[in-house]
């Protein structure tokens, strides 16, 4: 990139605050940031993977993760935690239900425990890639 | 395995490049690798005790 077209893209306008509403929406609920902006295809495949993922991995036995722990340092907790904020409400509504974060032996000895884990960390990680997209399509940054 | 390549591929085919017809080829790209590098991958770990 030359000098001037460096210029160009540091001075590039900043996002307007319609855009960062949508970017909220779309990460407290899965897809509502493309709904929003009726990209219907884009909110069912995006969202519709986040949702099938997350509820994926519960119906698996996956764990989901905040600060408390028993037996690890917190620290160890956070990457993963934040992980699975991504999913937004659906994370929110697990944790005021106590629903996935308990740390339970008999959970944990499952087959699929592991595979469970992935997907609901994974579900939060798409979904933090499809509030990027839904700002960007906000912002004008993108078709 | 074959799901999580399929939701992730996807989500990555749905939001890469500029046509539909380019966005399903990087989804299907997308998805063979996740394949071919898992399988790859699960019979290395198969060898090493």
């Amino acid at each position: 990139m030359v000098k001037t077209e460096r210029m160009e893209a540091d001075e590039a306008e900043p996002a307007p605050g319609f855009a960062w509403l949508i970017g909220a929406a779309a990460w407290f609920i899965p897809g509502v940031g493309h709904l929003l902006q009726q990209k219907w295809w884009r909110a069912a495949l995006l969202g519709g993977a986040v949702w099938i993922c997350f509820f994926v991995g519960m119906g698996m036995g996956g764990h989901l993760f905040d600060l408390s722990t028993e037996n690890s340092s917190v620290l160890l907790q956070v990457p993963p935690m934040i992980a699975n904020i991504g999913t937004g409400a659906l994370y929110l509504v697990s944790w005021l239900f106590d629903y996935g974060f308990k740390d339970d032996p008999a959970q944990a000895a499952r087959a699929t425990y592991e595979y469970g884990n992935t997907f609901l960390l994974i579900a939060g990680l798409l979904n933090y890639l499809t509030m990027l997209d839904a700002f960007d399509i906000a912002a004008g940054r993108k078709p | 395995m074959t799901l999580f390549a399929a939701l992730a591929s996807v989500v990555f085919g749905a939001m890469a490049k500029d046509t539909n017809q380019e966005r399903l080829l990087y989804g299907l790209k997308v998805f063979a690798e996740f394949m071919v590098i898992g399988l790859v991958l699960g019979w290395i770990l198969y060898f090493i005790p």
